[in-house]
């Protein structure tokens, strides 16, 4: 009973963490760039939904659609701004782009310092827990897992059988033979980066509900989603999944039998086994 | 560690404002040089919030020892700088305190963080200090003794909570504790106090800060099913246990974290999840204690706002300040030292006394519970404003 | 903005046309009056503005300490706060139990440092840019963890070290650790030891080809990078008398100290220091108005440093022609050939054999049971369609990829256990199809750090400078190779090769992108390899006509098979040659 109860806790925890990280597994993916202030928009986004319905007492699941587009918009000029410049030069692209990256981050944070201060928030919103043959689901991980399950399998089936997520895959394997097949290379790469944004965006919306959030320990959230985006290979989609439910797996169990230090330590163990072991991740991508 | 970046905040413009508006109000014209007092404040950074009221409690204490005549007759002037969260910076700043600014007093930093940097210093360079962000044992013992702490340690902080408990017919219990020096000298002791006094423990662990997700934890919580579960945490892992538990819908019958709930968001953060949620506090409004109430008065009249136990902990720290200085009638670092080390102060946290090393060791631990909207003190009986309301249910 | 971008990152970071011998007298003589300087300050100064210079030193010490990971050896490091921490905590184990002076203990976990490093460095340079960057900065939060559970150091509770104030004392060692630092990076910038650190960040495969161990290399640079942070840690661990984890692995620190070197000049010599000192003097003046913004103006110059001026303040100054780099070993002018190289002895043994030679990537057969020999004074073309694994084949030879099946032979001997770099170094030489220069060396270097690893043994400096004359690039030698043109650009690949002193050189499509002119001396070239001491080549062609009548033997390879072996004339009339390139004539 307990197995069980362990497995669903490990089984949300890793819908929790798709959430997290398949924006920042689109933005690899098409772009090759690391996206550094990943976790500085999921943050400043579930601030942002705080402040909102401690305002408004409105649900927070109404700030999805304009979330989403707004930060549609934001990230596409985003990176028309910042990360465009960087995108013709060859070797040292990945390093600047990490760099420019990293410079957003701080500036989100700080912005997010500015409006919302230093502490810790989290909103007691969808706190149900229902109780299904004796295993207890919780209502914002639910949401959290549907939604995270949501974005994978829209994410694939836009990227398999839509003109224009074609489009972005073939911009990801192959740039240049892209270009050649008409493709504009640059829409795709504002297109990827802006929907890699609002999905980050939309993910701090319900983490708020979740975890507590604050602006000074947005990195965190950074680094526990390029784990994951790693941990499943590099740009791999369903590799995410994989890898999160794994994690997910992992530490309900480790956190259960073996306490909560080991638990925090296992996703940078389990990063380095597989750095060691099988570096391109679960996946089978051959990024 | 190290300050980003060293420069100097101008705040040392707005105590001098404060202290000249007093300075009119008293009307009494003062040719004598003002007594300086000096400290590092993190004004930005993670502490920055929580300082605030550091800082408030400060200014509090100097604005109302002016109203009173000041000390040895002449006027106090607070001089501060932000250490931005930092520990680094906090040590040059003091530096620069002592040695650039030769400030005739000194108050410590908030946070046992950034104390603990300081502290080597405050020896080196013999000052004694009144430290009212320091909790921890280690800062105060063999080798130190110009350091005076300020707070109850870090080993008695939540000592009240096991007798409640057990007085409320709890045998089992579970401690949690973070994995960091404050929370780990509290569970420590925790520990220690339940074999004490002869309850099980049926589950224990730490978990690293930021928190990790909890919902492992509270599984291993309820299989071990306890009466009582203890957590000596912060904020953010005492929200996300609460949440936790919650989430499995298991509800210990006496549920206590430390921090975490007396922060003014708490409730907002988790909604009726911290109905009876119990928690320990170092000082509380309704508290009879030395000069509380014209405290809590200042206060409000100066920063509208109800002051909480940090602000209490600073102006504690002048309270004994001005209690050395005007006993010792002198400003000499040997003297006060001398005599803080030997004397008792009574002050809104109740009785001052130090031991040989600076530890703290008379001031009062109180515990207080949510009950609904309203935070009420339970602990101890003489002083308590209301019944503890057992059992937690988690709504 | 992307072409201005490109040009500005292109800008020439040395100084050409003359290039003297080591560094100038003045920079030297203002170098020791600074170092005297400021190693004198304590005599003059407040024990705050000590504080402060220290503070400022300890940055530039970490500055230049993640300069030789991340900047000269390009491996980003997002963690270097771990060697901080480390050696933090070994000088303070070092204090309290073993009762070590301070100093003494800093330098001690300087070295355990070092051997931290290169443990790490197995694992973790393995990985490329990003999964390192990220890896180094999982370390750091791992780190935190163990550190708050090991009772021997204190776990969360840290160490306490005795109170001494010595901050004269520990102004001086930061200034000797700075020193050190500062020495170390001059190593690795003008070097030829550190010509392969720049020659692995620029290009690790062609690095590897041209026999420079990237693996040991890598390690070096990161041992390199791990000392100056842990003596520091120690320093400061000693300075505040305190060390518990969340100080020991803080990592705003990383933060600052990439924000400093970036400003500075990545990977320069003179950019970390000088962007710890701009940034720390003017934070200190323009930050004290806008408290609440300095995350955020960290960020933003961040960003606009990597926009505008991705060089840094060095990089500006490189435009004024200030605090160029000076080509290293370069000598003041290009020596003339002294000596004729020993022509390569006659014989006819083979020098390259590949024997059933099959390899697959996932399901694609790239080469198929290919059998093939280049003997002892053969010009041997390889020439096929595309997609034919002629590249492949080269790669496989060179040790870039491994067979699935078969075996590959040099002078007889087995080569499938050794790594691509040693056989490079045994003779084995190539170019690569798109040429794969180190773009932030001049040609010159170029040259000389494949002189340096080639089997001569002898002067590297003459080695260079005969192979560059053979190519005729002797002009350019100063020059970048962005300043090239293709067809220049792939004489310096021969003239890498050649530098080498190899046996056998295996020219992937040289001739693409030649004018009628420069083919013409490549092939003047080729015709006389005996002479250069070369004993044999191979060569991968389109250009057919270029090569036809200069080799020796004509192999054609279609769809991972060989299909034709011979004579050129004949080889080239073979029908199923023709029908391989033009398909089949009904």
């Amino acid at each position: 009973m307990i197995v069980l109860q362990l497995v669903v806790n490990g089984v949300l925890l890793g819908g929790t963490y798709i959430l997290l990280a398949q924006g920042l597994n689109l933005i690899f993916g098409v772009m090759g760039i690391v996206n550094i202030a990943h976790g500085a928009i999921i943050t400043l986004a579930g601030l942002f939904t705080y402040w909102f319905v401690t305002e408004t007492h409105l649900s927070p699941l109404l700030l999805i659609p304009p979330v989403f587009i707004v930060m549609l918009v934001v990230g596409g000029i985003l990176q028309r701004l910042l990360l465009e410049p960087l995108a013709k030069l060859g070797r040292s692209r990945e390093l600047l782009t990490l760099m420019v990256t990293f410079g957003l981050s701080y500036v989100l944070v700080e912005t997010a310092l500015n409006f919302f201060g230093s502490q810790y928030v989290s909103l007691p919103d969808l706190q149900t827990t229902w109780s299904v043959a004796g295993l207890a689901f919780n209502e914002a991980l639910v949401a959290a897992g549907a939604l995270g399950a949501l974005i994978s399998g829209g994410l694939y089936i836009w990227l398999r059988y839509t003109a224009s997520g074609q489009a972005l895959l073939a911009t990801s394997q192959n740039p240049v033979g892209a270009v050649t097949c008409g493709i504009d290379v640059r829409r795709m790469r504002a297109i990827a980066f802006a929907l890699g944004t609002a999905l980050a965006a939309t993910a701090g919306i319900l983490l708020i509900l979740i975890l507590p959030l604050s602006a000074p320990t947005a990195d965190t959230l950074t680094i526990l989603s390029f784990v994951i985006v790693a941990l499943g290979g590099l740009g791999d989609y369903r590799g995410a999944v994989m890898a999160a439910l794994l994690l997910g797996l992992v530490q309900s169990g480790v956190g259960y039998y073996l306490g909560g230090d080991a638990e925090v330590v296992v996703p940078y163990l389990l990063l380095i086994t597989f750095m060691v072991v099988r570096p391109q991740g679960i996946g089978h991508a051959t990024r | 560690m190290l300050g980003g970046n060293l420069r100097v905040r101008g705040g040392a413009l707005f105590a001098p404002l404060i202290a000249a508006a007093v300075l009119f109000a008293a009307s009494a014209a003062f040719a004598q040089k003002p007594i300086v007092v000096g400290a590092s404040i993190s004004q930005t950074g993670p502490l920055a919030v929580d300082a605030s009221y550091h800082l408030k409690g400060i200014q509090v204490g100097v604005a109302d020892a002016n109203a009173h005549g000041g000390w040895l007759g002449r006027k106090l002037v607070l001089k501060y700088y932000d250490d931005q969260s930092n520990p680094g910076t906090g040590v040059r700043l003091y530096t620069r305190l002592i040695t650039e600014d030769k400030v005739d007093l000194l108050i410590g930093p908030y946070s046992s963080g950034i104390s603990q940097a300081v502290a080597p210093l405050i020896n080196k360079y013999e000052r004694a200090t009144p430290m009212p962000g320091a909790s921890l044992p280690a800062i105060f013992s063999a080798g130190n003794k110009w350091a005076f702490q300020l707070l109850p340690p870090a080993t008695g902080y939540a000592e009240g909570t096991l007798p409640m408990a057990k007085a409320m017919g709890a045998h089992k219990v579970a401690i949690l504790q973070a994995q960091l020096s404050f929370t780990l000298a509290c569970g420590r002791a925790r520990l220690d106090q339940a074999k004490a006094l002869g309850m099980d423990v049926v589950y224990s662990t730490t978990y690293a800060m930021p928190p990790p997700d909890f919902s492992s934890i509270a599984l291993a919580i309820k299989s071990a099913n306890p009466d009582a579960v203890v957590v000596c945490s912060y904020y953010p892992d005492a929200v996300g246990l609460a949440q936790a538990l919650h989430r499995i819908g298991y509800a210990p019958r006496f549920f206590a974290e430390t921090i975490g709930p007396a922060e003014k968001q708490f409730n907002s953060a988790i909604g009726p999840i911290a109905n009876r949620i119990m928690s320990n506090t170092s000082w509380w409004p309704s508290l009879k204690t030395h000069g509380n109430a014209a405290f809590i008065a200042s206060y409000k009249k100066m920063f509208n706002e109800e002051p909480d136990y940090h602000a209490a902990g600073t102006y504690a720290a002048v309270q004994v300040l001005g209690a050395a200085v005007k006993a010792t009638k002198s400003l000499d670092q040997t003297k006060l030292r001398g005599w803080l080390a030997t004397h008792e102060v009574e002050t809104v946290q109740g009785t001052f006394k130090s031991s040989p090393t600076g530890l703290s060791l008379k001031f009062g631990q109180y515990m207080f519970q949510i009950q609904g909207d309203k935070r009420v003190l339970v602990w101890p009986t003489a002083v308590a404003q209301g019944k503890p309301e057992v059992p937690y249910t988690g709504q | 903005m992307g072409q201005w971008l490109e040009r500005r990152l292109s800008a020439p970071p040395t100084t050409p046309a003359t290039a003297a011998r080591g560094p100038r007298p003045l920079a030297v003589a203002i170098l020791v009056a600074v170092i005297a300087g400021a190693g004198a300050m304590p005599l003059f100064t407040s024990a705050y503005v000590l504080q402060l210079a220290t503070d400022i030193l300890t940055f530039a010490a970490l500055a230049y300490g993640w300069n030789i990971i991340s900047g000269c050896t390009g491996y980003l490091s997002f963690g270097q706060v771990s060697f901080f921490g480390i050696g933090a905590y070994a000088t303070s184990v070092l204090v309290l139990r073993a009762g070590v002076p301070w100093y003494l203990a800093a330098l001690i976990a300087a070295a355990f440092s070092g051997v931290v490093a290169a443990l790490l460095g197995t694992v973790m340079l393995r990985l490329r840019g990003i999964m390192f960057a990220l890896g180094m900065l999982g370390l750091a939060r791992i780190l935190v963890v163990v550190a708050s559970d090991w009772n021997y150091i204190g776990a969360a509770g840290g160490l306490t070290l005795p109170a001494e104030l010595t901050p004269i004392a520990v102004y001086l060692a930061m200034w000797v650790t700075v020193v050190g630092a500062f020495a170390l990076n001059y190593f690795v910038l003008h070097s030829g030891w550190g010509l392969s650190v720049t020659g692995v960040r620029d290009e690790e495969t062609a690095a590897s080809a041209i026999g420079v161990p990237t693996a040991r290399i890598k390690t070096a640079a990161f041992i390199m990078s791990a000392l100056a942070p842990a003596a520091v840690g120690g320093l400061v661990a000693w300075n505040r008398s305190f060390i518990d984890p969340p100080s020991a692995f803080d990592p705003t620190l990383d933060l600052q100290v990439i924000v400093f070197a970036l400003f500075g000049g990545i990977g320069t010599l003179w950019g970390p220091a000088l962007g710890t000192l701009v940034l720390v003097i003017v934070g200190e003046q323009f930050w004290a108005y806008l408290p609440d913004l300095q995350l955020a103006l960290y960020g933003v110059l961040v960003i606009a440093v990597v926009l505008a001026f991705p060089g840094g303040v060095v990089g500006i100054a490189n435009r004024f022609g200030w605090l160029r780099r000076r080509p290293v070993l370069a000598p003041t002018t290009l020596p003339s050939v002294s000596r004729p190289p020993q022509p390569a002895p006659l014989g006819d043994e083979t020098i390259i054999e590949v024997r059933d030679l099959t390899v697959r990537f996932g399901g694609l057969v790239a080469l198929n049971g290919v059998s093939l020999s280049v003997r002892r004074g053969e010009m041997v073309s390889i020439i096929g369609a595309n997609g034919a694994g002629k590249t492949t084949l080269f790669n496989a030879i060179t040790g870039f990829v491994k067979p699935s099946e078969g075996g590959v032979f040099y002078q007889g001997k087995s080569v499938s256990d050794i790594p691509s770099y040693q056989r490079a170094r045994q003779g084995i030489a190539r170019t690569f199809q798109i040429p794969r220069l180190m773009e932030s060396m001049t040609v010159w270097e170029n040259t000389l750090l494949a002189a340096r690893y080639g089997k001569r043994g002898g002067d590297a400096v003459e080695q260079a400078a005969w192979a560059l004359h053979t190519v005729k690039l002797d002009a350019l030698w100063l020059e970048p190779p962005s300043k090239l043109s293709p067809g220049q650009q792939r004489r310096l690949e021969m003239a890498r090769a050649l530098a080498l002193d190899p046996t056998v050189i295996l020219l992937d499509e040289v001739m693409a992108g030649m004018t009628r002119d420069e083919q013409g001396e490549i092939r003047a070239v080729l015709r006389h390899f005996r002479e250069l001491g070369v004993a044999a080549v191979a060569g991968v062609e389109h250009v057919i006509s270029a090569i036809a009548d200069i080799s020796d033997r004509m192999i054609v390879l279609d769809r991972g098979k060989k299909i034709a072996e011979g004579k050129p004339d004949a080889v080239l009339r073979d029908p199923l040659v023709i029908e391989s390139y033009l398909g089949k004539v009904s």
